[in-house]
């Protein structure tokens, strides 16, 4: 066919074969060699700051934690342990009070002493202008530091989950002489801190962390941390299946490709860790108004949920069906208060309020447009109850976008909603007070609070108190207060617990099996590859 | 002496419509963001931060002002130049810009290097031998392309190239760890000013799946017009005068009949560039492009009102820039345009 062709013609297409051939060649042989020493994470989601006063994303979070300290930590079997501090904190008779000694072997990344006037600079400077400070500014009345390496916390009341509290990130101490002009703004794009990796470069598409050669606790097992994000599902899933990634977190990731990833790691192409679930995904049912005002009805709703179908249709099992909303690592005693699905059930609660004769209940349910998983929960609730309970109950779907849902739940304008929740710390009470604090209530309806900002809507005198009381007492007293606290919400099930999140990781096959804490987040510093494989 | 007396009225007037236009655009940016559902003090502390901890960061962000209070500073702010500072990360909303706009400019300056290669090649060919094979490949090449969905073209081509081939890379203006050298933010340009080769070959290399995929998606358009402006413009009578003066087929083609189809390919050239700024967004998602198209849609969902009025107010003043430049420039290369 060449041969047809005249001798310049033939001339240039040889020329321009060659120049795409060469060019081609060229882009696979300049393929970048990777530097196999430092380990490429990516995920989902910018990192818009790395500020521990400012992050409030659980993407930051993690990435903070390896930076920075904090008091205490939840170890991988829940259990408190000291990190920063020397030992337990020692709580005063009146529970006012706490002290806590520190460890005087730690340094700043940038050579300075960490001491108890840093933790109190840190602690303080978190009230004054963190994002997440009401969490803790209602708690703690003020801090002193009557030694160097001593720390007192006056409380306002006497607070057991103040010692969970103190494990959050996002009060882990910043060097007081880095930070001098930023106690009351925010540094988004530095960090200097105690952890075992120091911040080398950040910027919002990415950021370097370095092994802290003065770090005081045990050396990181790699030279250092290049962190990178995607914004797709599917860029994280080929950029971890194709090599380019070393490690990929899941948040955020498609549940078609988390099987996808977990079946890749069945056959050993990857690694694949687990983490404590501390996410709960929930139905909040508005109760200030009918029909849903109607605790039987609320109650039916509850026992038309098939949640082993649900996870199986939209995780494929890698959700798991929850009953309590409290995650069970933080729970010494395992409870479901919830019911089971139970459709004949419903179906004569439902009939108890007149429906399933003549008339069916139509429920809008909205769900966050934005979060895949909502979408297909909603679908597959849906068509389950079509199948189940067609005389009696009609499910309408309704896509919002989260940050509208957000905005509008408070002014009730959703009567189902499919949302989720990660406690701000690790601990029962940062599951059971946002979910269901009130601070005004007429009847069963709250008319201030927590409950109005979830869109229930719903309290009752008996569960405020019982909240109250378990902020002051421990162990199994407490344990007791939070089990009725539970069974209460589940009878009054204006909340539907429908899963449980676990956070996982997928390394290459050549990486050691990745770690996590006992709040979920991965232990980074723990990562290695074998190189003899 | 005339031509060129009216000439510059004409650009006059076009060039006193920009600040009317950008106010009119900036004012309903304004409010079409407040009266949409969601707040940004939602985004920053999330939903259950109390009411204190939300009247407080209201008050720091200056969200508890009236509306027309705020209404009249963001105006006066923007007279001054300052396009002011993002409500979550308190930076200022022009260096946020200043950031993501060159990689935007550069990403949309090589799909329109790209398309322009490949568009004006297919178009051209399809008119020198109407009705041949190559005629109906670049026809349905331009039907094609101009169809197909640019964010699941753009996963086939990532699937392709980075994951089964695993030439370029997935996403990203550079590799992980790298960081973006200071500059003009151009970083081919910055890495030939450099001198730097190593910058200049990573920077091209996940620079080429975005700019091809949206250099191939906007070729279609660009074949389609200079085809049918071409096919249009050979039927005219000073063709038929130039054929008959026993002129060659390609030099009535390259001199005579392609610089009149032109003028509209430039219109749509023009257009195509104001909505590259902004528009890429899918393209911009699917290759993590850190871009302004993608800056703008995060500050969209976290209800960031200065980011978004700041890259509204910019793309709408490229956008009319570049609008009202593609206006002069018929005006002046055409001189049947009436003005």
């Amino acid at each position: 066919m060449l041969k047809s062709l005249p001798k310049n013609k033939r001339f240039r297409r040889l020329i321009t074969s060659s120049t795409v051939l060469i060019f081609i060649i060229s882009l696979i042989s300049c393929a970048q060699k990777r530097d196999n020493s430092r380990i490429i994470v990516s995920s989902k989601g910018k990192i818009e700051s790395i500020d521990p006063a400012q992050a409030n994303k659980l993407l930051a979070i993690q990435l903070i934690s390896s930076l920075g300290d904090t008091l205490y930590e939840i170890n991988s079997k829940g259990v408190l342990e000291p990190k920063l501090a020397k030992t337990l904190p020692k709580v005063s008779k009146n529970g006012l009070t706490l002290l806590i000694p520190l460890r005087e072997d730690v340094l700043f990344h940038d050579g300075t002493r960490f001491d108890a006037y840093a933790m109190a600079f840190s602690l303080n400077r978190f009230i004054e202008i963190g994002t997440l400070n009401y969490v803790i500014s209602d708690r703690i009345k003020s801090i002193e530091t009557p030694e160097k390496f001593l720390l007192r916390i006056n409380l306002r009341r006497p607070s057991s989950s103040i010692k969970g509290l103190l494990t959050s990130i996002n009060l882990t101490p910043v060097s007081p002489t880095s930070y001098s002009e930023n106690h009351k703004t925010f540094k988004n794009n530095t960090f200097i801190g105690t952890g075992p990796y120091k911040l080398t470069s950040f910027t919002p598409e990415g950021l370097s962390l370095d092994p802290f050669e003065n770090y005081w606790d045990k050396k990181v097992a790699n030279q250092g941390i290049d962190y990178i994000n995607y914004k797709t599902s599917l860029s994280l899933f080929s950029a971890i299946k194709s090599g380019q990634v070393d490690v990929l977190l899941s948040n955020s990731i498609e549940d078609g490709h988390r099987l996808a990833l977990n079946k890749l790691s069945q056959r050993g192409v990857l690694n694949e860790g687990i983490g404590p679930a501390m996410q709960i995904g929930y139905i909040a049912l508005r109760s200030n108004n009918l029909p849903l005002s109607n605790k039987t009805l609320r109650k039916a709703i509850s026992y038309s949920i098939n949640r082993n179908l649900i996870t199986e249709k939209v995780s494929y099992g890698l959700r798991e069906p929850l009953r309590s909303i409290v995650p069970p690592i933080l729970k010494e005693e395992q409870i479901s208060p919830w019911p089971e699905y139970n459709p004949k059930y419903a179906k004569e609660l439902f009939k108890q309020s007149n429906y399933c004769e003549d008339e069916r209940l139509s429920i809008p349910i909205t769900f966050r447009s934005n979060v895949p998983a909502d979408k297909l929960l909603a679908l597959t609730w849906q068509e389950q109850v079509k199948r189940d309970l067609s005389e009696c109950l009609i499910l309408e779907l309704n896509g919002v976008e989260s940050t509208t849902i957000y905005k509008r739940l408070a002014e009730g304008a959703f009567e189902a909603v499919i949302l989720g929740w990660t406690g701000d710390y690790p601990d029962p009470e940062a599951y059971l007070s946002p979910l269901l604090e009130c601070s005004k209530i007429d009847g069963e309806v709250c008319k201030e609070g927590e409950a109005v900002y979830g869109g229930t809507f719903w309290a009752t005198p008996e569960i405020q108190s019982a909240l109250k009381k378990g902020e002051s007492l421990t162990g199994t007293e407490r344990t007791k207060i939070l089990k009725k606290v539970e069974i209460l919400a589940a009878e009054g099930s204006a909340i539907i617990p429908i899963w449980l999140v676990k956070p996982r990781v997928w390394t290459q096959a050549d990486f050691n099996y990745p770690e996590f804490d006992g709040s979920g987040r991965l232990l980074l510093e723990k990562l290695k590859r074998n190189l003899n494989e | 002496m005339n031509r060129s007396r009216s000439l510059t009225k004409y650009a006059a007037s076009r060039l006193a419509s920009v600040p009317i236009m950008l106010w009119l655009i900036s004012t309903m940016v304004f409010l079409l963001l407040r009266i949409a559902p969601g707040d940004p003090v939602d985004a920053i502390l999330g939903n259950r931060a109390d009411e204190i901890a939300r009247e407080a960061m209201r008050e720091r962000l200056g969200l508890n002002q009236p509306l027309f209070n705020q209404y009249i500073n963001f105006l006066n702010d923007l007279i001054h130049g300052n396009l002011g500072t993002a409500l979550n990360t308190q930076e200022p909303v022009s260096q946020i810009i200043s950031r993501s706009l060159p990689a935007s400019i550069e990403l949309g300056f090589f799909a329109l290097i790209i398309a322009s290669i490949i568009g004006f090649s297919i178009g051209f060919t399809g008119t020198a031998k109407p009705e041949s094979n190559a005629d109906f490949a670049g026809r349905l090449y331009g039907i094609g392309t101009y169809a197909l969905p640019p964010f699941w073209a753009a996963m086939l081509f990532q699937l392709f190239f980075s994951v089964i081939l695993g030439w370029l890379p997935i996403g990203g203006r550079l590799p992980a760890g790298s960081l973006i050298p200071s500059g003009s933010g151009f970083l081919v340009i910055d890495s030939i000013k450099n001198g730097d080769l190593n910058l200049l070959q990573m920077s091209i290399r996940h620079l080429l799946l975005p700019a091809t995929t949206l250099g191939i998606l906007l070729s279609g358009i660009f074949s389609r017009s200079l085809k049918i402006n071409l096919t249009k413009t050979l039927k005219m009578d000073h063709i038929e005068a130039a054929k008959s003066r026993g002129l060659k087929d390609s030099q009535i083609l390259l001199f005579h009949a392609l610089p009149n189809a032109m003028l509209p390919v430039l219109t749509i050239t023009g257009l195509t560039i104001a909505s590259l700024i902004g528009g890429a967004l899918l393209i911009e998602i699917t290759f993590s492009w850190p871009g302004l198209a993608l800056k703008l849609q995060e500050a969209i969902s976290q209800r960031d009102y200065p980011i978004v009025q700041g890259i509204v107010v910019v793309i709408s003043m490229l956008v009319v820039s570049i609008g009202v430049l593609v206006d002069l420039l018929i005006a002046i290369i055409d001189p049947r345009v009436s003005y």
